[in-house]
């Protein structure tokens, strides 16, 4: 559900959360991206950090410099002064990707499960080849960025579009780098090899963390992916993987990224249209939100 | 001038105060995990103390973090050095070496740090700061990610590790101490203060108070991503919406992605073994979290060895802040004695 105003969640001394609902809703992250984007403009006295991500804003404060109760006020006073989302800067990025690759396949085999690109389609009651052609079919709208270095949260802009599958039940010690994968509808890259549960099924040659920032598009920053970004899945041959690859590595691939903005207000109409609902609700639930 | 490591030991990295404005990037704060040893270490040794981890926007000097035991340095030219937190029953050339005192490491003479006696880490600070780049605005090593520090990864046999220039009359720093009545202790069963929330609503409250009630045991499989603690099996209040189920899964501790932010928070995957996040965790959760242990307290979870026992005690936002602004005044020269 989305909650009708936002629930302000302790995180200790030096941080908290700003909750506006506990579901996947790219509609409510309009909202947090907006926030942040006045919040980053002008930031409170004693805000440090901010952290968007899909359905709430997470806040690094000085308790030294201010109050918790004087920071939340002034909070409080941006979040009511906000009118509805209109636009957002946002980002388009087209993301080469060779699917039902050999490493994911390895992956699967080495922690002795079913290949992960058979179970999506099964779970989707598609054929793999459907499977590629939803993932490139629409845009994903990146969410919020993190957990592991310059990895993001991404979900199909296209309802009917969307796919995904249940994480492990067990997480993977490891995985390689530039994995794609789905931990529920969440679609998301492995920046670097890590520990992991999400259903695997894609690599990308470009890097989406590049900590020695070689190539020109991180020049600001070893972290490719941000909030607000909309990404595009290309479907590569491994002749085209490897050749990419090897540009990414010489530092010269040239990333396919435009600066646009977004309409927000057009999508939100455009969802309804669908007959989407605006938020998820259960009326048997007796969940308590505080 | 440069630190020969002789051995690695178990896991040594080099750690200062940390990198801030990194959790919408998915990059930890680092740093570490006993702040306060390793910055009254750098202030024995005359080092810019930085801090505190994640608010102070101040990294200062470098140090070592050795955790648990086995480093063995020399030094390459007369080095002020102090060693605080962890006794490692450190030696010189098979000699005692006194911890929390700055003394003279002369050119050509090694430490040897042995098995941890009481808590897990000791720092190691050197005049003019562990010298390695800085990335990112600190010299942090943040090894899953292979950056910060010294190469991006853990010290080992081979390495040698920069120390910057000296900053005067060495000689006239040495013997520098912390004031007895400071020095922490690490044994017994530790306490650890916890804020409530963001999502204890969520527990039983049974769970809760058997939180609070039960004595936890440091799971061995812990390091600087997350603490575990192994106790009681907590459970979760019912009626979970159904759309929820769909969206997250079965298990209860489950919510959609949010940001699991600060160092110090407590999850608790599916009510088994909480996990404190440490300096090099992850910047978005997905489980229930029981509430933050507070900023100053990280240091003596930082501590705790494998199966040593620690309480979690409920803490107002208030003490928190409180205790924040006591351990401040103490990272000072009034805490010092020469």
């Amino acid at each position: 559900m989305i909650y009708h105003r936002p629930i302000f969640r302790t995180m200790g001394d030096t941080a908290l959360n700003i909750e506006f609902g506990n579901e996947t809703s790219i509609a409510l992250n309009f909202r947090i991206l907006a926030l942040d984007i006045v919040l980053r403009a002008h930031p409170p006295n004693g805000l440090l950090e901010t952290n968007p991500q899909v359905r709430s804003l997470g806040i690094v404060y000085n308790p030294l410099v201010t109050m918790r109760d004087k920071l939340t006020a002034a909070l409080k006073e941006m979040i009511a002064s906000q009118d509805g989302v209109k636009t957002l800067p946002s980002r388009r990025m087209t993301i080469p990707a060779l699917y039902d690759d050999p490493w994911s396949r390895d992956c699967a085999e080495a922690f002795g499960v079913r290949d992960n690109m058979e179970y999506i389609a099964e779970f989707n009651g598609m054929t793999p080849g459907e499977v590629i052609e939803a993932h490139t079919a629409c845009d994903y709208w990146v969410t919020g960025v993190g957990f592991v270095p310059g990895a993001f949260m991404s979900y199909a802009m296209d309802p009917r579009r969307r796919i995904g599958a249940p994480l492990y039940r067990t997480p993977r010690s490891w995985t390689p780098a530039r994995l794609l994968n789905f931990g529920g509808t969440t679609s998301t890259i492995y920046p670097i090899a890590v520990p992991g549960g999400g259903q695997l099924f894609g690599r990308t040659p470009i890097n989406i963390f590049e900590p020695e920032q070689k190539n020109a598009v991180f020049r600001h920053g070893p972290v490719l992916a941000r909030a607000g970004d909309r990404h595009r899945y290309r479907a590569v041959s491994r002749a085209e993987y490897d050749d990419i690859r090897a540009q990414v590595e010489a530092g010269s691939y040239q990333y396919q990224i435009e600066e646009d903005s977004f309409d927000c207000a057009q999508y939100i109409a455009w969802l309804d249209s669908l007959g989407e609902p605006a938020e998820k609700r259960d009326a048997q639930s007796t969940w308590a939100l505080e | 001038m440069m630190l020969e490591i002789l051995k690695g030991g178990l896991h040594t990295t080099v750690q200062d105060m940390g990198r801030q404005g990194g959790q919408s990037l998915g990059i930890p704060p680092s740093g570490a995990q006993d702040g306060f040893a390793l910055r009254i270490a750098n202030l024995l040794v005359g080092n810019a103390s930085g801090g505190p981890l994640v608010i102070g926007g101040d990294p200062g000097a470098a140090g070592l973090e050795i955790t648990m035991a086995g480093l063995e340095v020399r030094a390459r030219a007369d080095l002020l050095v102090a060693i605080t937190g962890a006794d490692m029953a450190a030696t010189c050339d098979g000699g005692p070496v006194p911890l929390w005192r700055a003394f003279i490491l002369g050119a050509g003479r090694a430490l040897a740090f042995g098995m941890a006696k009481s808590g897990a880490r000791a720092y190691l600070a050197v005049h003019g700061g562990i010298d390695v780049p800085i990335y990112l605005a600190s010299r942090a090593t943040h090894t899953k990610g292979q950056f910060g520090g010294f190469e991006g990864r853990a010290l080992r046999q081979g390495d040698y590790v920069p120390v910057g220039p000296a900053q005067g009359d060495i000689e006239a720093l040495a013997g520098r101490h912390l004031r007895p009545e400071l020095v922490p202790s690490y044994g017994g069963r530790r306490r650890v203060r916890v804020v409530r929330g963001p999502e204890a609503h969520l527990f039983s409250e049974d769970s809760e108070a058997a939180f609070y009630a039960s004595a936890w045991k440091l799971n061995p499989k812990s390091d600087r991503t997350g603490m575990r603690f192994i106790g009681p099996e907590l459970g979760f209040r019912p009626g979970r919406p159904r759309y929820l189920i769909e969206e997250a899964g079965e298990d209860p501790s489950n919510l959609v992605i949010d940001p699991g932010a600060p160092v110090g928070t407590i999850q608790v995957p599916s009510g088994v073994e909480p996990i404190v996040l440490g300096t090099d965790s992850p910047s978005v959760g997905g489980y229930a979290r029981i509430g933050t242990v507070i900023s100053t307290d990280m240091s003596a979870v930082g501590q705790l060895q494998p199966l040593q026992s620690a309480n979690f005690m409920a803490t107002s936002l208030e003490d928190a802040v409180a205790a924040l602004k006591r351990q401040e005044s103490l990272v000072s020269e009034s805490s010092i004695a020469t």
